[in-house]
């Protein structure tokens, strides 16, 4: 059983092919330089207990439809209750823990959010600055024209 | 003889289509078999349609015909339940992960700090059009067509299904392409192409499209999406008679190269390698293959893994070419009776053969699948009976547009052109909606055309 430790001090006890899911998890046990728990100070207990849900139904690596079929149901499920604070925390946690599969979830989940969506919607949410000239946001809007249609 | 007219009138609580279920029995002449014919009325499509051919027993017919949004009628198999889920599916649009995830509205409170180096892994799993648009966004957003970690990005997201790029009949220079997962035409401002050239599609491979121009003299290959567009150096021949076309990936994306093949009726055959940019003779058709190599021209070359297969007639049959060691060879298979307009098409490995039956003034657009061991084609589906009756007595040319998994069938008979796609493993025909230009009303008749796996970063 590994340790991990949250940022803000809480500690969640899990199998270490669980805590294995994660690569750069990985690479520490692996490198040896861990000891009893593992201090993970970028991810807090909030995230890091739904990014330890996450690990537990994923890490079987059963092959068959079934359990393939049940992979996404439990992935479509998961996306659902989050607020955007908590999928926001759940990109970096993924990102910062190297967590693949977990990573492409919540990347494809912000694209289908963001995929009807204007251009200055898209500059406002992330704040984007526009830097293109008018001229050049003019061309460039007409060679991708047909896009908009 | 009996009738006896049942009525049953449903109402879908959708109140999209009203079916009236008519069921009459008849004793037949010829013993005391009991046939029942069941009738279903489409209001929306003004139609009584035959379900005879699905029903083996007696008593009623499961097949249903159910219409959802204009153009997207689906034909299911007799004794499957109805989806009534799926209908309403399929009129959201396309909107496959919920129905208003994407009207949520975003707390810049929470976005505007979101890194700079995920937007890539974002931006990746969009929708092509999408990604267009927000090309609009800011100068980088703009350059990720040429960014190496943006075109890795795109490797990792699972294959969508083919676009279809296609030549009208109204516009030869400018390609109208069709997006079956939303159901939508769309007309690039600029062509994919320098105008002034004639040309039709012959093959594709991993997002590219290779184009012969209608002289038979020059090849260019491009990518639709993104209009990176290259002419391929001459080949080494004098005489430009009409060829057939195969093209492979080197590897799992076109970063790895591809590989062009042209061959000819006398035999002759040259294979262009992008790595080297140049055209080669690898060696000479074997005497196993008999000459001349009468080609099916309108059928495009299937690529399964890096083998090529090409449709024969007098013999009829396939030749194939493996890419690897450079050999070739003959299967002959007889082909179905009073077949025409025919084509090659694969499916997880498979070989398909997709074309029309005339029989008497009857047609239909029927499937068969290769029996490896037997050498025979099988049939294994047919196009719905009811549809089929709409080119009944007429004369009909069918062009089959991409040949892997997804089809687009293009049937015209003198005043009409019907446009279809058929999935070939889930066996599903879709009516297409009809190609019109924005702010135009007259439907654009297909010509030809291809399928192609929309590749943002595919470079010619």
């Amino acid at each position: 059983m590994i340790v991990l430790q949250s940022s803000d001090k809480e500690t969640f006890e899990v199998e270490e092919a669980v805590a294995m899911e994660s690569q750069t998890i990985k690479h520490m046990i692996e490198d040896d330089c861990v000891d009893t728990s593992i201090p993970l100070p970028n991810v807090t207990s909030k995230t890091l207990a739904k990014v330890i849900v996450y690990c537990k139904k994923h890490v079987v690596k059963d092959k068959t439809c079934d359990h393939e079929e049940e992979l996404k149901k439990f992935d479509v499920e998961f996306m659902k209750g989050l607020d955007q604070d908590t999928l926001f925390d759940l990109i970096l946690a993924a990102n910062y823990l190297n967590i693949k599969s977990l990573l492409d979830l919540t990347c494809q989940t912000v694209a289908d959010m963001i995929k009807d969506k204007s251009p200055e919607e898209i500059r406002k949410i992330f704040n984007i600055k526009n830097d293109f000239t008018p001229e050049e946001e003019d061309a460039v809007r007409q060679e991708n024209a047909w896009a908009f249609e | 003889m009996l009738l006896k007219p049942i009525i049953f009138i449903w109402f879908l609580y959708n109140l999209c289509t009203i079916q009236i279920k008519v069921a009459f029995s008849t004793t037949a002449k010829v013993g005391s078999v009991r046939k029942s014919k069941c009738f279903d009325y489409c209001f929306r499509c003004r139609c009584f349609l035959n379900l005879d051919e699905g029903s083996g027993k007696d008593g009623c017919c499961t097949l249903i015909m159910r219409a959802g949004k204009p153009g997207s009628l689906m034909m299911l198999e007799p004794g499957k339940p109805p989806p009534a889920k799926k209908a309403r599916k399929e009129r959201t649009r396309g909107k496959l992960t919920g129905t208003t995830i994407s009207t949520e509205i975003m707390d810049q409170q929470v976005w505007k700090d979101f890194p700079e180096d995920l937007f890539e892994a974002v931006i990746a799993r969009l929708p092509i059009a999408a990604f267009f648009r927000f090309r609009s966004v800011c100068r980088k957003w703009d350059s990720l067509l040429t960014s190496q970690s943006f075109s890795q990005q795109c490797e990792q997201v699972p294959q969508l299904q083919p676009w279809f790029y296609t030549i009208t009949h109204e516009n030869v220079n400018t390609g109208a392409m069709y997006d079956p997962t939303l159901k939508k035409w769309h007309h690039p401002t600029v062509p994919a192409l320098p105008t002034k050239l004639i040309v039709l599609p012959v093959a594709s491979a991993g997002g590219l499209v290779c184009f012969l121009d209608i002289g038979h003299r020059s090849f260019y290959v491009c990518n639709p999406l993104t209009r990176s567009f290259k002419e391929l150096p001459a080949r080494s021949v004098h005489v430009w008679s009409r060829v057939a076309v195969g093209m492979t990936l080197n590897e799992k994306s076109t970063s790895g190269g591809y590989k062009i093949l042209w061959v000819g009726c006398d035999g002759e055959y040259e294979v262009y390698d992008s790595t080297k940019n140049s055209w080669a003779r690898p060696g000479c058709m074997p005497s196993s293959v008999k000459l001349p190599l009468a080609l099916n021209f309108r059928s495009h070359a299937v690529s399964i893994d890096r083998t090529l297969y090409f449709m024969r007639s007098d013999p009829d049959g396939i030749v194939s070419y493996e890419m690897g060691s450079g050999l070739w060879k003959q299967y002959i298979v007889p082909a179905p009776l009073h077949l025409s307009d025919h084509t090659l098409a694969e499916c997880r490995g498979r070989i398909m053969l997709v074309g029309l039956l005339t029989k008497n003034a009857a047609t239909c657009v029927c499937i068969w699948e290769l029996q490896k061991m037997t050498l025979l084609w099988k049939e294994v589906d047919r196009m719905p009976n009811e549809w089929c009756l709409e080119f009944y007595g007429k004369h009909v040319r069918m062009t089959c547009l991409g040949n892997k998994d997804l089809l687009m069938l293009s049937i015209r008979s003198r005043q009409m052109n019907r446009l279809v796609t058929y999935n070939v493993s889930r066996r599903e025909w879709l009516k297409v909606p009809g190609c019109v230009l924005p702010r135009g009303r007259k439907r654009q008749w297909i010509a030809c055309g291809t399928a192609f796996q929309p590749c943002l970063t595919a470079l010619a």
